[in-house]
């Protein structure tokens, strides 16, 4: 990995789609699916391993309480380049808002597989049938609208562009679509952050109503902002763990002046999140607890001294601009966020003594079989579309690249400029 | 009351910070009372002896089959399930010196939580008698009720295909025939009574001015734990040890819900959010258009957005 700046979304090319890891993962996403309608047929007793007292599984509190925490990037990210207006974070938005489209596509599906009575899912489409005082019906509905309408439309700009440079004679027909896109992008954009600040806070509301269940520790009225503020730095960790493992399997250049800036930004969200969780314990009198000898308050420390230690380590990595120091910093905030998010709905959650809850082979292998759909998705998407940030010498390398092996396509600015 | 204060009063900060430009909002969030024609069940565990004639009578008079899967001959359930709405169990300490029978059914609270909860509102209270009753055609089968109730009352068919929320609705049906519920029908001690809410809890407090320190507390459950239940509950035992929690005096929904609605009220508070973060984002996404434009004259490369 070479250290340039990043300037322009270019394709991974040059490298076959079918590789051995994107076979594996595709082999895994198959079972995953075919597992999800064997479930279908018998239930979800004999497939999972939830219970009446643990009646929420892997798939709800992993797949949509965790990873869409992880898949938080388009909006944390977005919100920073346009709202906040960080304008170096341009460049990795295409990433961030592919990598949450995957993530609420996959969580949503599961979703469904997760409901006893999915067909009944249509009472969504009548407002006046809703039940308003319902989180779940907040985050049901608003998760869904969040990633069929801004998400969807905000990861159509690299589709239209592929048809732009492969299908020139398309141009004309295209130019009205991209016309009404620049036109209509800041209401889109402002609907792609203001939708998961309403159903990342309401993921927290959830649990609030678990009441006495969840563990005191975790059960807050803050529960809603703790959960929002940990979707937005787990989205940064997120993001830049996958920019660089792209950037080391694809031997790409790293930007570490973009990622130096998305680590201060999660920092001080990690910050001010441990600052918030410390003030509200001490406010609701509840500290004793962080030092009861138990699972609970091992549990609270592990997350809280990971957490710091990866806040840390992200300004530390941001000032020496240190790859892998990078790297541990977000891996350490991921985990630590992602024992947060996982605590109230699992394992913080009690409903009754001595109840324990694993899931099943069958769950596990639908739950991770659901997240390699996503990496899948990914995989082919960086590789047919302009996703990954590169320099605008990697833009150059491919036009010459398809040149020779594409003729016909015309990449503007280095073949000939004829738009 | 203090540190609830000073826990609401961090959630006001937070709120606070986005709900600043906005004018007040006078939120009068009354909790909510059981109406005069509030049905329920008044139970007594010093009267219960433990017969399970109420178990086998609900089952019954529910069409639900006999859960026989204990030892595959005897109808012994051991807790609710998708066979049982109603269950006796024995509370007993090590050595026998106190111990309780107790039943268990749906609480029909007053503000319940599972009601709350529920998305398309498949879970909801009837007018008039307060029964908590739940509707297929609205139920998507989030299991979001057994999530909520404090009390663990809410069973799902987890072997079903099209799977059912199973739970008491106080023999809705029996009642429209003009018959009590089945349980307190069989009940051979009056250990469990049928009649309006308040009707019971005059009974109850009757039996306890009667008999003063025989009850737990001299208290009757479920007069204002969880915002009120419309099942009562007189114990010799303490409450805990017969699985009613000691939930508070403010229902479930009111107590943790309550900064939720406001933030929600009329969705003002993201609308707000929405319109100045759009007026915002047209100047910046101004900017950067001029400056991808910029970069084109120079590159040659077209913008990417």
């Amino acid at each position: 990995m070479t250290e340039q700046r990043w300037q322009r979304a270019v394709p991974v090319y040059a490298v076959p789609v079918q590789t051995r890891a994107f076979m594996l993962f595709a082999f895994m996403a198959i079972v995953g699916v075919i597992l999800s309608v064997y479930r279908e047929f018998v239930g979800l007793g004999p497939s999972s391993g939830m219970t009446d007292v643990y009646s929420w599984g892997l798939w709800k509190t992993w797949n949509v309480m965790v990873v869409t925490g992880l898949g938080s990037g388009g909006f944390a990210v977005g919100i920073a380049a346009w709202v906040f207006h960080r304008k170096r974070l341009h460049i990795v938005t295409r990433t961030a808002v592919l990598l949450s489209f995957l993530a609420y596509f996959c969580g949503l599906v599961l979703l469904a597989i997760d409901v006893g009575r999915p067909w009944n899912l249509f009472w969504m489409l009548l407002p006046w049938k809703w039940n308003t005082r319902s989180p779940l019906l907040e985050v049901m509905t608003c998760m869904t609208a969040y990633a069929v309408i801004p998400l969807f439309l905000e990861n159509v700009p690299p589709v239209l562009e592929r048809y732009y440079y492969l299908r020139p004679e398309l141009r004309k027909k295209l130019a009205p679509i991209d016309n009404l896109m620049t036109r209509s992008f800041v209401f889109i954009i402002g609907l792609a952050y203001i939708l998961p600040m309403m159903h990342q806070s309401s993921l927290g509301a959830l649990m609030l109503l678990g009441g006495q269940r969840v563990h005191p520790l975790w059960q807050t009225p803050l529960m809603p902002l703790l959960y929002v503020t940990a979707a937005a730095f787990l989205g940064y960790a997120g993001v830049t763990l996958t920019l660089l493992l792209t950037c080391l399997f694809y031997k790409r250049p790293v930007d570490t002046g973009v990622l130096a800036e998305m680590n201060r930004i999660a920092a001080g969200l990690i910050i001010g999140w441990t600052a918030l969780r410390f003030i509200d314990l001490l406010a609701r009198g509840r500290v004793g607890l962080m030092f009861t000898p138990d699972v609970y308050g091992a549990m609270f420390w592990f997350e809280t001294v990971v957490l710091i230690a990866g806040a840390v380590l992200l300004f530390s990595s941001a000032k020496s601009r240190n790859l892998r120091a990078i790297f541990n910093a977000n891996l350490l905030v991921a985990i630590g966020g992602t024992v947060y998010r996982f605590a109230p709905p699992m394992l913080a959650f009690h409903p009754r003594a001595g109840a324990f809850y694993f899931p099943s082979a069958i769950e596990i292998l639908i739950a991770f079989g659901f997240m390699s759909v996503a990496v899948v998705g990914f995989l082919l998407a960086i590789k047919k579309l302009a996703i990954l940030p590169a320099p605008n010498s990697s833009w150059y390398a491919m036009a010459s690249y398809a040149k020779l092996v594409r003729p016909e396509v015309q990449l503007t600015g280095y073949i000939t400029a004829k738009d | 009351l203090l540190h609830k204060i000073a826990a609401g009063g961090a959630t006001a900060v937070a709120a606070g910070t986005v709900a600043a430009a906005l004018p007040q909002v006078a939120v009068a969030e009354e909790q909510a009372t059981a109406p005069e024609s509030a049905i329920g069940l008044l139970y007594d565990a010093t009267k219960c002896i433990g017969c399970k004639t109420c178990v086998v009578a609900c089952a019954e008079a529910n069409n639900l089959a006999p859960d026989t899967r204990l030892d595959g001959l005897h109808q012994a359930p051991l807790d609710l399930n998708n066979f049982t709405k109603n269950i006796i169990r024995l509370y007993r300490t090590a050595d026998g010196s106190e111990f309780s029978y107790v039943k268990s059914q749906c609480m029909h609270c007053v503000d319940p939580a599972c009601v709350a909860g529920c998305s398309f509102e498949a879970l909801r209270k009837e007018p008039g008698t307060g029964i908590v009753s739940w509707e297929g055609i609205k139920c998507s089968g989030c299991r979001y009720c057994q999530i909520a109730c404090p009390y663990s009352v809410p069973r799902f068919e987890w072997e079903a295909f099209n799977p059912k929320v199973i739970k008491c609705e106080l023999c809705k049906p029996r009642l429209a025939q003009g018959k009590e519920p089945a349980c307190t029908t069989v009940c051979p001690t009056n250990a469990v009574v049928f009649g309006k809410r308040s009707a019971l809890l005059a009974e109850a407090k009757r039996r306890i001015a009667d008999h003063p320190g025989k009850y737990f507390e001299n208290r009757v459950y479920g007069e204002h734990d969880a915002g009120g239940t419309q099942v009562l509950y007189l114990s010799h035992v303490p409450f805990e040890k017969i699985g009613l929690p000691n939930l508070g005096t403010e229902s479930v929904p009111s107590r943790f819900l309550k900064w939720q609605h406001r933030v929600y009220k009329f969705l003002a508070i993201p609308a707000v959010l929405y319109v100045g973060m759009v007026g915002v984002m047209r100047g910046n996404f101004k900017h950067h258009q001029d400056e991808a434009a910029r970069e084109q004259k120079e590159t040659g490369l077209r913008p990417q957005l």
